[in-house]
């Protein structure tokens, strides 16, 4: 046990975790070079294109260490990307240590500090590792003195390196085996162990990542899943190597998998501890906790005819992510659809790149929204997170939503930008604090609301692209919330109804108008676009009719052809979806709900 | 039989029209069936039309109950100014021996300027040619050479002068507007100086560059750029306007008389759904409920007919929908637009009804009037009928569908 190192990697987004994770696969030759792909745990396509990890993924490697002895390395992969908290979590819980990046040329961001918290939170030790040192821009000194300042860590303990170039890369092993402690438990005591993650492997069902705290996990053996409650016989256990590899049992202290008749991901929870049913320990493993989606919103298919391929697919990408949630919704205007809850806003992106990518499907997604919390005046206490589903607004009594403590860090100089930032999406108790210097830390308390609706955008294009944003999730807190329809000529839309809070009633409604009156064509007759509360119209564009579309010309008795390109042109009419008069093309839809986290 | 409501439409008798597909040369926007004469095409083509005359004769209406005596004869083409006026004549004297004619049918005939001689004239009075429709398309020689005319400007202007001194009862001058860069003012000089030569009768088209036409060869390879819509959309506008002011008053969006008894009585018929009979390669046959048509070339048109079979390449027996669909379409062209319940009792939907929102926000801006009696597009309207066609409702919850079981018509 004493020559096992279970550890992770946590950084920003972009500063370098993959490839290094890549390089210290390489040099403990967990892969042939010749079968070497760039960034191997990033696995899936999405991912590495985003630049971000989202599904963990681990590997065992062996590395022969310059005191001779040959250790075995778990590097626990974690995602990279605030949603994913929750995962984050788990995967720290089953390190001893963690190396904390830093890009040297952008140095501590927002992610790096909210993460290096997790990290001592579990207690975890730390090495930090200054990356991509061969850059023009890295700046050692100013990354060493962040290091100090904003994380409290020993500048000098800092590892130098260039993933990219290889570089470091054995200074970094050593660090491992000798900075990180090995890890402890009983191998004789009942078993304990907790699942970090979970695949799904269309031959082999569910594939648990586990972490044995104490005990041994056996093949043959049979467990119980604590939180669940639910026995499973234990078919195969094994090392996560770049392929799995077949072992009799994962003593305490080792990182590995599990393979035990499990349908699918929905079966099990993550973060959940597995014991000998016929020993089973007492109490299970601390860090359990449900992956609750947050941000939901309702996904259409663009031709109805897929409705029942967006059905099979988001069944496919549940088995996978169980953090994902789904419900049959329809709306007048768009169809029959999905109503989807999601982690965040990253999460909802991945999941609908996915559905487009994976399953060729073409989407409309509705304005995403929180969950909201509605007192009724009958005292019965609603969650309301579809706006068709808003009651009536005289028998709301009052409601709550979800506040978030958002962490932004940025050069001083942004200050102003981003407190206005903060102050117009009703952030709260806004402080911050100085970092190394030059650097800021700014928290606020704000609703969750507020980010899903164009602040990461926001806050690009203010910091200049300098700042960096976190956050968690805190409390419901009261809120006046209004449904806003946007009416097209007088008929409302239902998919574009949204809820906000009244202050943001108006400046909401014209931004839907406005982006609607650009995507609605132009018709033969005026079209007034309004953003309404119940019966007030709160603001107002108008599409100017179009006078084109020329009569074409009709001569003699060849009707039929005539009317064949006319009853073509009502067909594709069909495929738009009618308001009142109107015909709004899906584009204007596609158009109007782009979410902005890209 | 016919379609209940037929006289209502103020178009009783049945249309006959004539297909003569030859042209001395075909015009590069021209996607008509049409020929050149060479070959010995020319002169097989009066032996095939008397025996397609013949053969017709037979059962013209394919077994369905006949309709109401033609009352119109139209010769279009191609030119029929090709024929000469005997060839005319035996065609017409065919047609009256074999084929339920009124005593004097309306006579119309499409003829282009260069053929436009004080001989024809006289001969096509004589055969009682009342609508003589010139293919002038352009008076500027730039707009003719750009469309492949054989005329030059002053022939187009002669001919219109010489046919009107002779004495035809509506001389109508067919004019092109969009080219590719025409200006509102040079197309109002075209307008001037048509109805400074004051004929009776004015059919304006604008330039349609049609598939598999030498243009849309042209605009692929990105040598012809059509006029922009909007552009488009003022010079039919501007047309309106300009001829009204002069008394040229529209009753269909492409055509203008100076008074009612100048129309065309032709091809009303098919606007308002009568029945017609097309002879010749091409032509379109419809009897209230189907529509049938011949073979498109020449040669296999004659062919059958030498075979003894009748012409005809396809049919389609229009659905209720289809027949409202063509009736919303047509009547919204027209200046006289839809009369509703004539609408609603033929085809079992009350438009207005149907189309609340749609009628009040057109009606709004001023694209259609609905006097309680007739939904009628305005001027402005009429430029845009396609795309208010596309817009208007047949209300989808089956009425049209119901309208058919309860329908009292020739092939329910």
């Amino acid at each position: 046990m004493h020559q096992i190192r279970n550890f992770c990697i946590i950084a920003h987004i972009d500063h370098g975790k993959s490839t290094l994770a890549d390089r210290l696969i390489q040099r403990c030759g967990g892969v042939a070079d010749r079968d070497f792909r760039d960034q191997i745990l990033d696995s899936m396509e999405l991912e590495r294109e985003r630049g971000i990890t989202i599904k963990s993924n681990s590997v065992t490697l062996d590395y022969q260490a310059q005191d001779g002895k040959t250790y075995q390395l778990n590097l626990i992969d974690t995602p990279g990307h605030v949603d994913f908290s929750h995962e984050v979590r788990r995967s720290l819980m089953s390190c001893e240590g963690a190396l904390l990046l830093v890009d040297a040329s952008q140095g501590v961001e927002a992610q790096t500090v909210a993460n290096l918290y997790l990290a001592l939170e579990y207690d975890l030790e730390v090495v930090p590792v200054i990356n991509k040192i061969d850059l023009p821009a890295a700046d050692i000194e100013r990354a060493r003195e962040e290091i100090s300042e904003d994380l409290g860590l020993d500048p000098y303990e800092a590892v130098l390196a260039s993933a990219k170039l290889g570089q470091g890369i054995d200074e970094i092993l050593e660090a491992i085996v000798q900075r990180l402690p090995a890890p402890e438990g009983d191998p004789e005591a009942p078993l304990q162990a907790l699942i970090f993650d979970a695949q799904y492997d269309s031959y082999r069902g569910v594939v648990l990542l586990c972490r044995v705290r104490q005990g041994a996990l056996r093949a043959g053996q049979t467990v119980r899943l604590m939180h669940t409650g639910k026995e499973y016989d234990v078919e195969e256990v094994g090392l996560l190597r770049l392929k799995k590899d077949k072992r009799n049992e994962l003593a305490a202290g080792a990182v590995g998998y599990a393979i035990a008749g499990i349908k699918t991901v929905r079966d099990i929870a993550i973060g959940d501890t597995v014991t000998d049913a016929s020993q089973p320990v007492d109490t299970p493993l601390p860090g359990y906790k449900e992956a609750k989606p947050v941000v939901f919103s309702s996904i259409y298919p663009v031709s109805t005819e897929e409705y029942e391929d967006l059905g099979k697919a988001l069944d496919k990408l549940a088995l996978n992510d169980a953090a994902l949630t789904y419900d049959k919704d329809s709306s007048s205007a768009l169809g029959f659809g999905y109503r989807c809850g999601f982690l965040g806003l990253l999460h909802l992106d991945v999941v609908q790149e996915r559905l487009r990518r994976e399953y060729d499907l073409s989407l409309i997604l509705s304005a995403p929204s929180v969950r909201y919390r509605v007192r009724l005046s009958s005292g019965e206490e609603l969650k309301v997170d579809n706006p068709s589903l808003f009651p009536d607004p005289s028998e709301v009594e009052s409601a709550t939503e979800p506040y978030i403590k958002a962490s932004v860090m940025m050069p001083e100089r942004y200050i102003g930008v981003v407190m206005e930032l903060c102050r117009e999406r009703r952030g709260l108790n806004t402080t911050f604090h100085y970092l190394a210097q030059g650097r800021v830390e700014l928290t606020s308390e704000m609703p969750l609301a507020e980010v899903l609706f164009d602040f990461y955008d926001r806050l690009k294009s203010v910091t200049q692209g300098y700042g960096s944003f976190d956050y968690e999730v805190l409390d419901y807190r009261p809120t006046e919330l209004v449904k806003v329809d946007i009416l097209v000529n007088g008929d409302p839309v239902d998919a574009l109804a949204q809820l906000v809070h009244r202050d943001k009633a108006r400046q909401r409604a014209l931004h839907y108008c406005e982006r609607l009156a650009e995507t609605i064509p132009k018709q033969q007759f005026k079209i007034a676009v309004q953003g309404a509360i119940g019966g007030t119209i709160i603001a107002r564009t108008t599409i100017n009719p179009f006078r084109k579309d020329v009569t074409a010309r009709c001569y003699g008795g060849d009707i039929t052809r005539k009317r064949k390109l006319l009853e073509k042109q009502r067909e594709g009419k069909k495929r738009m979806k009618r308001v009142g008069s109107i015909e709004i093309p899906q584009s204007a839809f596609v158009a109007v709900l782009k979410t902005d986290v890209d | 039989m016919h379609l209940p409501g037929r006289s209502a439409l103020g178009v009783d008798g049945t249309g006959i029209y004539v297909h003569v597909p030859f042209c001395s040369k075909i015009c590069p926007y021209c996607d008509f069936a049409v020929t050149t004469p060479g070959g010995g095409r020319r002169r097989s083509y009066l032996p095939a039309i008397l025996g397609e005359i013949g053969l017709v004769c037979r059962d013209a209406w394919r077994g369905a109950p006949p309709p109401a005596p033609a009352d119109t004869i139209y010769f279009g083409g191609g030119t029929p100014s090709l024929l000469e006026p005997d060839e005319l004549e035996e065609i017409l004297g065919a047609l009256a021996r074999r084929l339920d004619l009124v005593a004097e049918p309306w006579l119309g005939l499409e003829a282009n300027p260069e053929d436009v001689t004080p001989r024809r004239l006289a001969g096509w009075r004589r055969l009682g040619v009342r609508f003589l429709s010139l293919g002038v398309q352009s008076f500027d020689e730039d707009g003719l050479a750009f469309l492949g005319r054989r005329h030059t400007a002053a022939e187009a202007r002669n001919a219109v002068a010489v046919a009107l001194a002779a004495g035809i009862e509506t001389v109508s001058v067919d004019l092109i507007c969009a080219l590719p860069g025409q200006s509102p003012a040079s197309w109002r000089r075209e307008l001037e100086i048509a109805t400074s030569l004051a004929p009776q009768h004015l059919s304006c088209y604008q330039l349609t560059v049609e598939p598999g036409t030498p243009f849309a060869v042209m605009r692929r390879r990105g040598r012809l750029r059509e006029l922009p819509e909007p552009a488009q959309g003022e010079l039919v506008l501007l047309t309106h306007t300009w001829l009204a002011e002069r008394g040229y008053q529209p009753y269909e969006v492409c055509s203008f008389a100076v008074a009612p008894e100048h129309r065309s009585r032709h091809n009303p018929k098919y606007w308002r759904h009568a029945p017609y009979l097309g002879l010749g390669p091409s032509a379109h046959s419809f009897d209230g409920q189907r529509r049938w048509w011949n073979l498109r070339q020449l040669g296999p048109w004659a062919e059958a007919v030498a075979r003894g079979r009748r012409p005809v390449e396809d049919e389609e027996l229009l659905t209720p929908m289809q027949l409202a669909l063509e009736e919303l379409m047509l009547g919204l062209r027209t200046v006289e637009g839809i009369e509703l319940d004539g609408y609603r009792r033929r085809h079992g939907v009350d438009l207005v009804a149907a189309n609340r929102a749609t009628c009040a926000a057109l009606g709004r801006d001023g694209l259609l009037t609905d006097d309680g009696g007739r939904l009628r597009p305005t001027t402005a309207g009429l430029a845009v009928a396609d795309a208010m066609a596309r817009s208007l409702d047949l209300e989808a919850d089956g009425a049209v569908e119901s309208a058919e079981a309860g329908s009292s018509g020739p092939r329910a």
